[in-house]
């Protein structure tokens, strides 16, 4: 079987004052279906912006990138859509969520953008709402909700519209321990439920719920591993 | 359809959140929606429906006009008219008519009435048939058979108190019998301002001439004829005229006109376009400020949108639903802005004198009606866009990745600051613009006040009268009344003065009647040139009364009688003119063309003008004769009184009725009252520019105070490093007072050519106003900096004040 993602010699390049200033150099790397991977590295790898381009949210970069085998650097914007909607889920550090929406309006965004008929967007909304056990907040909006219960909100999101994958920025930056290891036991789940996952994080804790680990420095993909495997003591781990 | 709603539900919401940005919009809009609606229902009163016929885009009327001697409609002469009826293939038929009042006596109080001479087939070409009776016969149309009348609605309500069986009644007009042949329908008085019709009979000398304009004539258009094609050929049928008739036809140009166009007039609907233009402004900038506003709300809200982009929302549906939101404002600011159109017609029909509007074609159809209602929502979805997109797309084009990097916080982009600055430039350019024609026009109208102080028309009072052909036939008889009406007025108690004359300036609603006069021993003027002047015939103590001061000769006397040498004063301008150079007393001249028979009067005297319309910027020609040399019909009586002239009114009345009981005396006014009156228009023009150029003003301030606010808030951070820098208040004040005042600066750049070549074409219409006024080009841009000064002032201010370790904190 093809790999999900494929990428051979992508590079992103900012260009001030006549220099160029690369962001990512020459990344080339396969990501199956139903891996959970790992971005790791300093501030400034790169690692969001790999992530980003992965999401085609940035399309300013050079090089090749297969997405369940078509090639993304030859699609045109709308098509480029098209793929991320149906594929591509999202779960941010900041969570993201839009503050003058209610929980429920939320979750239902992703799915009007699909125009997924609102009787079957009330029902696909009640069913993440039952199985993240959050129905008693549908009608709060997220300032009322603390950290945690906005992120499980932002990957009730990401996980409506049963993306192939989900691209998840620190997702647990702003979270503290306990609410962060909810998270990602949820990743892990879902990644066992056949749900390719790539991260980016600072955590070694939060890399041992994948299983390889691509460091990023300057640009550059520096290593590749497999991760750890998950301590029955989370504390060893952190 | 549920995503719109969608859209429409979450656009509420934002709205409710931000408030007072809301309020502000809405009001902003509301105010430039308001004014467009109301001049909207204004123009479509004037300019699409001002005369209510069903068949009116088939109606073209034909009249002369002399575009060097801004004479743009003249009546025709009744020869061309039968000209154009035998070889005008165009149209179906051709109707002619002319003014006439006439006096109403007999059984009621008498009454003068505005009735309109029409041939018989007037009423059945404009598509219109009698309520009660039948329209004239042409057998009617004969000298001597004309004595039928039809009445309108109003003045068979009014004085034959809606009598269902008036229809073959007697009724005295003029002292002759006359036959109620029909009654028209409630609403008709076509053409403005009928209160009745009598048979158009011209006699076979009225038929020949050529040189008498005074016949009005209508066409209507052949099925199949357009309005082009008949004008083409009936502009070939007047060179033809022209060619064959130089003496009389040479310099005049046909003019044909849609009916429309017609009744409106040219100068109502300049100023209606005019006012057009300026509420479009107002418009524009009530669109720039909302578009700064949702600037600022959209860059406080980049990150929504981003993580929107994030899962699946395409560019289209951020910019459909950003829209959405502008549109639901602009909606909201036309539901508010319909009260203020309704508010702003209700002002505007209740301040003008009934006896002014009624000469205003479509005048009684102003209303918010539905195309009102559908203009303003149309309007209103066209100013959701513009003050929308502009914001939407550069919104909706921001970099997803980097907002959403940029945890949670709007990127601030240099297009955005940009653009924003535009939008205050161009607001303040177009608030300039409005503020300087507002300016110009308010000057105009105070000049047209000032010109006419000189003769204190506060204590003067005016008063018309026509005397009718059946009892006042000969000179004796009309001089007999005329002293008799002066000896009598003279004796009032406290009244200082008396005078008759044919008419005071401003009559007739600043229309002037000028007439051909020859100079004896001068060459035959010039084909295609008009010697013209106004006739006034007087008695002589009217110099005094309107302190209209003696240049050179004598003043009439009491001495210029029926026996002695025929006389004339005239004016310093007709002077200037036609006897430049050399000294005119002595000199005689007559009322009419080479061919008159009227007699010679010398010239015994010089007086200075008098300006008597406020069309006219120059001073008129002027030709003053003795009443007692030729003692008029028509005439106006002018009393000097020593306080409140409707005090006097009653005793003016009871005189003249001593001395004719069945002689109407209307127009009765203080000769201010006249003088607004006839300048009502430009007051309304000037008072309505006023309005439109504070409320452009205030939004324009808005609009620097909105965007000066938000860049102090977007500069927060750098205002902190400069002032840990050791910037001082009075250097942070300078920054921003000075990035505002730039953008003021370029504004009033733009504005002030604009304003300019707006002026110069003013200053070519209007008295009392010159192109390069000091107060429209030095005082309003100074005033309109000084606002924006302030407007910038508060935000500085501010500015000033952050604590600059919160300030970095904070970022």
């Amino acid at each position: 079987m093809e790999p999900l993602i494929q990428m051979r010699n992508l590079e992103k390049v900012f260009e001030a004052g006549g220099s160029k200033f690369f962001v990512l150099r020459r990344i080339t790397l396969d990501i199956q279906r139903g891996e959970f991977v790992t971005f790791m590295g300093p501030s400034g790898a790169g690692k969001s912006t790999l992530l980003s381009i992965i999401g085609m949210l940035d399309s300013a970069w050079n090089g090749e990138y297969y997405f369940l085998d078509q090639p993304v650097h030859k699609l045109n914007v709308k098509k480029r859509n098209e793929l991320h909607k149906a594929n591509i889920g999202f779960v941010f550090q900041s969570y993201h969520l839009i503050d003058n929406l209610t929980v429920f309006e939320n979750l239902e965004i992703p799915l009007s953008y699909k125009n997924v008929p609102h009787k079957e967007r009330v029902s696909l909304v009640c069913d993440i709402l039952d199985r993240f056990n959050i129905v008693g907040k549908k009608d709060l909006f997220p300032n009322q909700l603390s950290g945690g219960q906005q992120q499980l909100v932002g990957v009730a999101r990401a996980v409506i519209q049963n993306p192939k994958l989900i691209l998840a920025d620190e997702p647990t930056g702003n979270l503290h321990s306990a609410q962060g290891e909810e998270i990602m036991q949820l990743f892990k789940r879902l990644n066992e439920g056949g749900t390719t996952i790539i991260q980016v994080t600072h955590s070694e804790r939060n890399a041992t719920f994948g299983n390889r680990i691509i460091q990023l420095k300057d640009g550059w993909v520096v290593s590749e591993e497999k991760a750890a495997t998950l301590s029955a003591n989370p504390q060893a781990n952190l | 359809m549920f995503a719109i709603l969608q859209d429409v539900r979450f656009g509420l919401r934002m709205l409710m959140k931000h408030r007072l940005a809301t309020l502000v919009s809405i009001v902003a809009l509301a105010l430039g929606i308001g004014a467009n609606t109301a001049m909207f229902s204004l123009a479509e009163a004037f300019l699409i429906h001002p005369v209510p016929l069903e068949n009116a885009d088939r109606i073209i009327a034909l009249v002369d006009s002399r575009p060097g001697q801004n004479i743009d409609m003249n009546a025709v002469a009744p020869a061309t008219y039968f000209d154009w009826k035998q070889q005008a293939h165009s149209f179906d038929q051709f109707a002619a008519y002319a003014w006439r009042e006439v006096n109403l006596t007999g059984d009621r109080e008498p009454q003068k009435v505005q009735t309109f001479q029409v041939s018989a087939n007037f009423f059945g070409m404009l598509g219109v048939q009698p309520e009660l009776g039948r329209a004239f016969l042409s057998e009617e149309e004969v000298p001597g058979k004309e004595q039928e009348i039809i009445l309108g609605h109003a003045l068979w309500e009014q004085r034959y108190a809606s009598d269902q069986h008036i229809v073959g009644k007697n009724i005295k007009v003029d002292g002759k019998a006359y036959t109620v042949v029909g009654v028209m329908a409630k609403g008709y008085d076509f053409p403005l301002p009928a209160e009745a019709w009598i048979p158009l009979a011209l006699d076979v000398k009225a038929n020949l001439s050529r040189n008498d304009r005074w016949l009005w004539v209508l066409g209507r258009l052949k099925p199949g004829a357009s309005y082009t094609q008949a004008a083409a050929e009936m502009q070939g049928i007047a060179q033809r005229q022209s060619e064959l008739y130089p003496d009389t036809n040479k310099g005049w140009q046909l003019r044909p006109m849609r009916l429309s166009d017609f009744a409106t007039g040219s100068l109502t609907r300049d100023y209606t376009l005019l006012l057009l233009g300026a509420v479009g402004f107002v418009l524009l900038i009530a669109c720039a400020d909302v578009a700064n506003v949702q600037f600022a709300r959209m860059t406080g809200r980049a990150n929504e949108f981003a993580v929107r982009r994030a899962l699946g929302g395409s560019r289209w549906r951020i910019l459909r639903q950003l829209l959405t939101e502008s549109i639901l404002l602009s909606l909201g600011g036309a539901a508010l802005g319909l009260l203020i159109a309704q508010w702003a017609l209700y002002l505007i029909l209740s301040h003008m004198p009934a006896d002014v509007a009624r000469f205003i074609a479509g005048w009684k159809t102003i209303s918010l009606d539905t195309n009102a209602f559908l203009f303003t929502l149309a309007i209103a979805f066209a100013s959701g866009i513009i003050s929308g997109i502009a914001p939407s797309l550069l919104t909706s084009r921001t970099s997803v990745s980097q907002s959403l990097q940029e945890s949670g916080r709007g990127s601030v982009s240099r297009a955005r600051g940009r653009l924003r600055g535009a939008l205050v430039v161009a607001e303040i350019s177009l608030a300039l613009v409005l503020l300087v024609g507002a300016g110009l026009l308010v000057k105009n109208f105070r000049g047209l006040l000032n010109v006419n102080e000189s003769y204190a028309p506060q204590t003067l009072l005016t008063i018309n009268l026509m005397l009718h052909d059946t009892q006042y036939t000969t000179s004796a008889q009309r001089l007999a009344f005329h002293e008799q009406v002066v000896q009598r007025l003279s004796a009032v108690p406290g009244a200082q003065g008396v005078a008759l004359v044919t008419h005071v300036p401003y009559s007739d609603g600043g229309g002037v009647n000028m007439d051909v006069f020859s100079i004896e021993g001068r060459p035959r003027v010039k084909r295609g040139e008009l010697q013209s002047a106004i006739i006034e015939t007087t008695t002589p103590s009217y110099f005094k009364i309107m302190n209209i001061a003696l240049r050179s000769g004598r003043a009439l006397t009491d001495t210029d009688g029926a026996d002695s040498m025929p006389t004339t004063v005239i004016s310093a301008s007709l002077a200037n003119r036609y006897f430049p150079g050399e000294n005119p007393l002595g000199k005689r001249i007559r009322v009419g063309g080479e061919d008159s028979t009227r007699p010679w009067m010398t010239i015994v005297g010089v007086v200075n003008d008098v300006h008597y319309s406020w069309i006219n910027k120059e001073d008129l020609p002027t030709i003053y004769g003795s009443f007692r040399q030729a003692p008029p019909y028509y005439t106006t009586i002018v009393l000097r009184t020593p306080g409140n002239p409707l005090q006097f009114v009653s005793a003016v009345r009871s005189q003249v009725a001593a001395i004719d009981p069945n002689l109407p005396l209307y127009n009765i006014k203080p000769m201010d009252r006249l003088i607004t009156d006839s300048i009502i228009g430009i007051a309304y023009v000037a008072a309505m520019m006023a309005v439109l150029g504070v409320i452009a003003l205030v939004l324009a301030s808005v609009g620097v105070f909105g965007v000066m606010s938000y860049s102090v808030s977007e500069r927060a951070h750098e205002i902190g490093i400069r002032m840990s820098l050791g910037a001082q208040t009075k250097d942070i004040l300078r920054m921003v007072l000075r990035s505002g005042m730039t953008l003021t600066v370029l504004g009033l750049g733009i504005g002030l050519p604009i304003a300019f070549a707006l002026a110069r074409a003013l200053a070519a219409l209007l008295f009392g106003v010159e192109a390069a006024d000091p107060f429209s080009f030095i005082g309003l841009p100074l005033l309109l900096a000084g606002v924006a000064a302030l407007a910038c002032y508060l935000p500085a201010r501010r500015a000033a004040r952050l604590d600059p370790l919160k300030a970095l904190r904070y970022e």
